[in-house]
C-alpha cells in the first residue's frame, strides 16, 4: 500500500527525482542537539512530543499539504498521506493542540528553522546548508522499498 | 418516530418569528457547510481556517469551537429539536512552557419540542473546561483547572463533529462525572518503542466552576494510563476513586478498559467500565463499528450494556448512518432501540448535523 501511494504522489507530481534524494529532518545550526530517531520525529509532528531533550518546546514547521515533499515525508514517517491525518488533527484541536504552522517553500524553513530556536523542519537534503544541522535522513523512496 | 405527521406539525407550530430564526440557523449552517467544502485539507493554517480555527497574528491566541444541531422522536415520548451545543474554544500558548485552553458552551441556545414552539429558554452557559498547563517536558506536564475525566476515549473527545453517533452510549457518562476540577499531572514515555500517556489527577474542589457540571464529583482521585500498542491501536486503562457531589453517602471505585483499532476508514472502539461502593456493583459498556460506504458515507453498528441501579440491566443496539463530506463537517441518521431503555436511552429516531469552527 505504501508502494502504490509514493508511486502515485509521485506519478501525479511529476517528481520522480525528488524521490531520489533524501529528506534532511533541520533546526539551527547553533542547536545542542545532534540526532533525532524516527519515531521521535514521528512524535514531535504529531505534537506528542512537546519539549526537547533540553527543556525548549519544538517548533515544527510544515510544508503545504499539497507540496511533494511534504507528501513524501508525510508516507515516509506517518505512512499516510496528510488529508488523511485530517480527523487525528481534529482530535487534537479539540484538546486545544493544533497542528504544526505551515511555510511555503523549502528556503522558507530554512529561513525560519535557522531563524527559532527549538524549530525544526525538513528539507530535501540537497537544500540543507551551513545554517541549519541535520538531525535525522529520511531516505524517502529507499526507505519504501521503492526503485530509484 | 420522526414521522411526516410530527413534522408537518412542527412547522405548523412555529411562530413566524421562529421560522424565520430556523431559516436563518440552516442558511447559517449551509455556509458553514459550503465554506467546508471549499476548506483546504491538510490540517494546517496560520490565520483562519474551518476546523482549525482563528489564529490571532503571532500573540499565540487562537479562538476556535463547534456547534451542533440535534433532532430526535423518542419512542414514547414527543419529538424535539435543538442547538445543542455552541462551543468557543480559546487556546493560548507562549511557544515555550504554558498553555491555556477553555471551552464555553451555551448549550441547547434554541429548541423545540412535542407542543413547544422554537423557544431560547432552555439555553444556559456552561464552562466546560478551562485550564492551564504548565510544561516541563514530555514526562510531565502539570495542567490546574476544569477539564474532561479522562474515562474512556468517548468522554475526551465527546464532541459531535468527532463522534460517529448523534446519540452517546450510557457507558461513557452514567457512572462518573464528565468533568473534574482540581489538578492533573500528564504525560508519555517510551514502552516497547510505543508510545505510553498517562494521568494523574485529583479533584479538589468546586469554587473553580461556577456553573458546576451536572452531577459533579464532591472529590476524587484517578488515573489513566494510553498505549499506543501500534500506529493504529490504542489500548487504555482508567481507575477513579470519588464521591460525587449528589450522592456524599458513598464512595465508589471505578474501573474502565477501553481499545480503539483504525485500518483505512474502518473503525472499532470498545469501552467497559465497572463500579462498586454504591448498592450494588455496576457494569456498563459498548461495542462499536465503523464501515466505510461509498464516497464520504459511512456505516455504525452499536452494541450498549448497561446495568442500571433500580432496573434490570438495559442493552441497545444502534444503526446508524454518517455522512463526512470534509473532515469538520458531519451528518448523522440513526436509529436506537433496547430493552430496559425507557429511562436513560429510549428508542428512536435521532439525527444532527455538527460542524468544528
Amino acid at each position: 500500500m505504501r508502494r502504490l501511494l509514493l508511486v502515485l504522489v509521485l506519478a501525479s507530481w511529476q517528481a520522480l527525482p525528488w524521490a531520489e534524494e533524501s529528506i534532511a529532518v533541520v533546526v539551527a545550526a547553533g542547536s545542542r542537539l545532534d540526532k533525532l530517531s524516527l519515531d521521535t520525529a514521528k512524535l514531535i509532528f504529531k505534537r506528542k512530543s512537546m519539549v526537547d531533550a533540553y527543556g525548549d518546546r519544538w517548533i515544527p514547521v510544515n510544508l503545504p499539504p499539497a507540496h511533494p515533499l511534504r507528501r513524501i515525508f508525510s508516507l515516509a514517517v506517518f505512512d499516510t498521506l496528510p488529508e488523511d491525518m485530517e480527523e487525528y488533527w481534529n482530535e487534537q484541536y479539540f484538546q486545544g493542540i493544533n497542528p504544526p504552522e505551515v511555510l511555503s517553500s523549502e528556503e522558507a524553513v530554512l529561513r525560519f528553522v535557522a531563524a527559532t530556536p527549538a524549530a525544526i523542519g525538513y528539507v530535501r537534503s540537497a537544500q540543507a546548508d551551513a545554517r541549519v544541522k541535520i538531525l535525522l535522513l529520511v531516505r524517502s523512496a529507499a526507505d519504501l522499498g521503492e526503485p530509484p | 418516530m420522526w414521522s411526516l405527521l410530527s413534522q408537518a406539525q412542527f412547522f405548523t407550530i412555529l411562530s413566524p418569528t421562529a421560522k424565520l430564526l430556523l431559516a436563518r440557523l440552516f442558511l447559517f449552517l449551509s455556509v458553514l457547510a459550503l465554506s467546508a467544502a471549499r476548506a483546504e485539507s491538510g490540517g494546517d493554517g496560520s490565520s483562519y481556517q474551518l476546523g482549525r480555527g482563528l489564529a490571532v497574528g503571532d500573540t499565540g491566541i487562537r479562538f476556535g469551537g463547534y456547534a451542533s444541531v440535534e433532532a430526535g422522536a423518542p419512542s414514547p415520548g414527543p419529538w424535539e429539536f435543538s442547538v445543542s451545543d455552541l462551543s468557543l474554544f480559546t487556546t493560548w500558548t507562549d511557544h515555550a512552557h504554558w498553555r491555556f485552553f477553555s471551552e464555553t458552551e451555551v448549550g441547547e441556545a434554541l429548541t423545540a419540542g412535542g407542543n413547544q414552539g422554537l423557544s431560547t429558554r432552555n439555553a444556559h452557559f456552561e464552562l466546560e473546561r478551562l485550564y492551564i498547563d504548565r510544561l516541563f517536558d514530555d514526562l510531565f506536564s502539570l495542567r490546574f483547572g476544569k477539564f474532561l475525566t479522562p474515562v474512556g476515549r468517548w468522554n475526551l473527545l465527546h464532541a459531535s463533529p468527532l463522534t460517529w453517533t448523534t446519540t452517546r452510549p450510557v457507558a461513557t457518562y452514567d457512572l462518573f462525572s464528565k468533568h473534574a476540577t482540581g489538578l492533573m499531572l500528564h504525560g508519555g514515555f517510551p514502552v516497547l518503542d510505543r508510545r505510553m500517556d498517562y494521568a494523574f489527577y485529583a479533584d479538589l474542589t468546586e469554587e473553580l466552576d461556577p456553573y458546576r457540571s451536572a452531577d459533579p464529583f464532591n472529590n476524587a482521585l484517578g488515573s489513566h494510563w494510553l498505549y499506543s500498542a501500534a500506529d493504529n491501536l490504542e489500548l487504555g486503562l482508567s481507575y477513579v476513586n470519588y464521591q460525587l457531589h449528589d450522592d456524599p453517602s458513598h464512595r465508589f471505585n471505578l474501573v474502565g478498559v477501553e481499545g480503539a483499532w483504525f485500518y483505512r476508514r474502518f473503525e472499532f472502539n470498545t469501552e467497559w467500565v465497572y463500579r462498586n461502593g454504591g448498592l450494588q456493583g455496576l457494569y456498563q459498556g459498548f461495542v462499536q463499528g465503523v464501515a466505510p460506504l461509498v464516497s464520504h458515507w459511512y456505516a455504525i453498528g452499536r452494541y450498549e450494556y448497561f446495568d442500571q441501579v433500580q432496573q434490570p440491566a438495559g442493552q441497545l443496539g444502534v444503526f446508524g448512518l454518517a455522512f463526512r463530506p470534509v473532515p469538520p463537517l458531519v451528518w448523522k441518521v440513526e436509529y436506537r432501540i433496547g430493552t430496559h431503555n425507557e429511562i436513560s436511552a429510549p428508542d428512536g429516531l435521532y439525527g444532527s448535523f455538527a460542524v468544528l469552527f
